[in-house]
């Protein structure tokens, strides 16, 4: 049975991810293996990295948000538009934002849960929503924040930028809550079979408007710190996002049927997908081709699921 | 490992030859050796006609005329009645498109075979479960065979359309058809088959003529023991006042149900499918929104809007459908067991090693075959994973347990473990209600029977009173002509 274990979502990814470093340390040996290089990977997959803690949650338990990407733009803009607009002070427009990140989320799941909306229609519409109100509240962007806002983003501590400890905090924390709370081990039972687990006597409705409103926290907290580091709030800044972070979350062991998945394991996914972003940079490959590879993993993904489960 | 080991068994037209045997006893493999899913590593098919053959594929297994109507159905919810069962060989007019005349009117020939009185476009998701087995059924007919195999064609279905089903099987016998029939429901082995053989452990234990044989004998031969059904002393409420009071219950399907059910009884809730036994549990059990009604826990009215509140009343729910509603399939047992009480698990984090050990515990008092609590619950077989749902509600331990078609299609031996669980649940001054539509269940174990018709209660006896006739009269006609 241990090459069973070997085929284990995560560890088999590890050795992807350790024989796409090889592979790219002897293709470009003067630009990859470099400090420099590894510290751009880890913060340019922060922000992906805070969200697919949320998503991974949202897969164990059966469902989903596209619109992820959206309350991240969303959020930076709105935290943005408080402090150089409303002339908010910056602690309350960062709380102002993350607020706003919480709230989309609720109206995520109370949709999804009570409404009965399936999640794949509500969040694809709320994913427009949220986009839009990013745009019409931020236009293109609100640029120029406040130095007491765009400092703690952009800062350094013991060599690693400061959204890369608020995932490293953030990923501790939501990996512990979900391997080992009772709480959270109910998104397990709910996503291996939602009626089971509502004649069992678990709240499902109620744990779902709570996992989508994690999300939207999360999303928010990403997109903030995302805003802070870069010192702008822009409008499109999270477009895109759904894709990689479900791509990450798929490829780490969840599945779209639910019930299975580990945090660690959606980590592991965003490393990778950053991994093969990187190599296609300092490859000089277009910025297009990114979204396309990252479609053809998530394919893959699925497709490689699918193959190993009949085994 | 072996599943069957030097089986020899045939079929002769026009004959229905019954296959019986415990879960797990190979009765599913020989099945799937006869549909091409498995080959055999040794011995040989025969067909009349075709002669030795080797049996590729199902599409090859139905071109040499063999039938199967799986236990587990195949339709598709969404599509209509003619579409599910001319799945793949709809008729076709000359230019390629699909013939919806003919298609209607050869479904409609069919649905008559087998009694169901819809229109061919009617969507199959509002057939009940018993109505989409007939279906099931019928598209088995529409592929012109010489071999039926049908697997636990009756668990779903009520005794009426058992009847239905029989009539067909004669009908198929008069043509020709050999008929393999699987079945856990021993009587109904002897009201329709002319041969029975029993499978134990992959081995073919005897064939009999139906008529030479007893059912102690068979039961004997299957698992080693003497009687299916325990006949237990039965206890008649001793207490007055009711645990379970049920008062008034209307909504879509109820029509004012009205009951009481007392501490150390088994109350039997008997019907045909259709007739809101299971609406009124989940009514019950708050996973179904009722218009009108009360539900009294002892003596005291309680407002039941959720699972969650119907449990913090000391009311459980086994429900009717194991792998829909019950298991957890992805997860192991210790957690299936424990699925109903989270909260007894320590605090704030999950303590797995009381789990397991509470899981063990169970597995041990119910007898639940497994390597271990961390077993993968849908690996286990489906007497076992009964169990595993009964265990549950054990661990829960409510005060009023509601259990759905406990023992559908699962063996003889599980089945007697749990017929004797509920008793000891009784014994120990709890309220267990069975829904069952076992008729030979529900008299065995139950003390006194409720008969639903309809979605309202039609009649009331008290377990010494019951025959399977008087129930079926109550469950099938109406008031007056019961009268």
């Amino acid at each position: 049975m241990t090459w069973r274990r070997l085929l284990r979502r995560e560890v088999f990814l590890c050795v992807l991810i350790v024989g796409l470093i090889a592979f790219n340390s002897v293709l470009f040996p003067s630009v990859f293996p470099k400090l420099g290089n590894f510290s751009a990977i880890l913060r340019g997959l922060a922000f992906d990295g805070i969200m697919a803690c949320g998503m991974m949650l949202l897969l164990v338990g059966g469902t989903f948000d596209l619109s992820v990407g959206s309350i991240f733009s969303m959020t930076g803009v709105i935290a943005g538009w408080l402090m150089k607009e409303a002339g908010v002070a910056v602690p309350l427009a960062v709380l102002g934002g993350v607020a706003s990140g919480l709230l989309a989320g609720l109206l995520n799941g109370l949709i999804v849960a009570h409404v009965k909306v399936n999640a794949l229609i509500a969040t694809l519409g709320t994913m427009g929503i949220y986009r839009g109100v990013a745009v019409l509240v931020g236009g293109p962007g609100i640029a120029f924040l406040p130095a007491s806002f765009s400092k703690p983003g952009q800062t350094v501590i013991l060599g690693l930028q400061a959204p890369v400890w608020l995932l490293i905090a953030i990923a501790a924390l939501a990996n512990f809550l979900l391997a080992k709370t009772r709480f959270f081990r109910q998104y397990y039972y709910i996503g291996n079979n939602a009626t089971a687990a509502r004649l069992s006597g678990i709240n499902v409705a109620r744990l779902q408007v709570v996992a989508f409103a994690i999300m939207g926290l999360l999303a928010g907290v990403a997109g903030i710190t995302f805003a802070s580091r870069v010192g702008t709030s822009v409008s499109v800044s999270g477009d895109g996002a759904e894709l990689r972070v479900i791509t990450a979350a798929i490829l780490g062991g969840a599945s779209l049927n639910g019930g299975r998945g580990t945090i660690w394991g959606a980590l592991i996914g965003v490393v990778f997908v950053a991994m093969i972003n990187n190599a296609l940079i300092i490859g000089s490959v277009s910025v297009y081709w990114q979204s396309i590879i990252t479609g053809t993993v998530l394919v893959l993904a699925v497709a490689m699921d699918r193959f190993t489960r009949s085994v | 490992m072996k599943a069957l080991s030097n089986v020899n068994f045939d079929v002769l037209p026009g004959e229905v030859h019954a296959l019986c045997g415990e879960n797990g006893a190979g009765k599913s493999t020989l099945m799937h050796l006869l549909a091409g899913v498995y080959q055999p590593d040794s011995g040989s098919i025969a067909i009349d006609g075709a002669g030795v053959v080797k049996i590729a594929d199902e599409n090859h297994a139905q071109q040499l005329g063999i039938a199967i109507v799986y236990q587990e159905r195949s339709l598709f919810g969404l599509l209509n009645l003619a579409e599910n069962l001319f799945v793949n060989r709809q008729p076709v007019s000359s230019g390629g498109w699909i013939d919806r005349k003919a298609l209607f009117a050869r479904a409609k020939t069919l649905l008559a075979e087998v009694n169901l009185n819809f229109e061919p476009d009617t969507p199959t998701g509002h057939l009940s479960p018993a109505q989409q087995q007939m279906l099931e059924i019928a598209k088995a007919l529409s592929i012109d065979s010489r071999i039926f195999i049908l697997d636990e064609p009756t668990a779903a279905l009520t005794l009426a359309e058992t009847d239905t089903l029989f009539t067909l099987i004669r009908k198929l016998q008069q043509r020709g058809v050999g008929i393999v029939y699987i079945s856990h429901r021993l009587d109904e082995i002897f009201q329709i088959a002319n041969r029975v053989s029993v499978l134990k452990d992959g081995v073919m234990q005897g064939t009999w003529n139906t008529a030479e044989v007893t059912l102690e004998q068979l039961v004997a031969s299957m698992v080693g023991r003497e009687r299916l059904y325990e006949h237990f002393e039965r206890t008649l409420p001793g207490s007055v006042n009711p645990t379970l009071e049920v008062r008034g219950m209307c909504d879509a399907r109820l029509k004012d149900v009205s009951f009481k059910a007392y501490a150390g009884e088994i109350l039997g809730l008997a019907g045909l499918a259709g007739a809101g036994r299971s609406e009124l549990a989940l009514a019950i059990f708050g996973a179904r929104p009722v218009t009108a009604g009360e539900v009294l826990v002892d003596g005291r009215p309680i407002r039941i809007t959720s699972p969650v509140e119907a449990m913090s009343a000391g009311i459980g729910y086994l429900p009717e459908d194991r792998k829909e509603q019950g298991l957890f399939p992805e997860m192991n047992i210790a957690e299936n067991i424990a699925a109903a009480c989270l909260d007894r698990f320590g605090g704030w984090l999950v303590k797995d090693n009381s789990v397991s050990s509470a899981a063990a515990k169970s597995m041990q008092r119910l007898c639940i075959a497994a390597t271990g609590p961390e077993k993968r619950v849908s690996t286990l077989s489906g007497g076992n994973q009964q169990k595993v749902l009964l265990s549950r509600w054990l661990l829960r331990d409510p005060s009023i347990l509601i259990v759905d078609e406990p023992t559908r299609g699962i063996d003889v031996g599980a089945k007697a473990e749990i017929y004797r669980t509920l008793r000891t649940l009784a014994n120990e001054g709890k309220t267990v209600i069975v829904i069952s539509s076992d008729l030979p269940e529900i008299l065995a174990i139950a003390d006194r029977i409720l008969v639903m018709r309809e979605g309202a209660v039609a009649a009331e006896m008290l377990a010494g009173q019951a025959t399977e006739e008087r129930i079926v009269r109550y469950a099938a006609t109406s008031q007056e002509f019961a009268n």
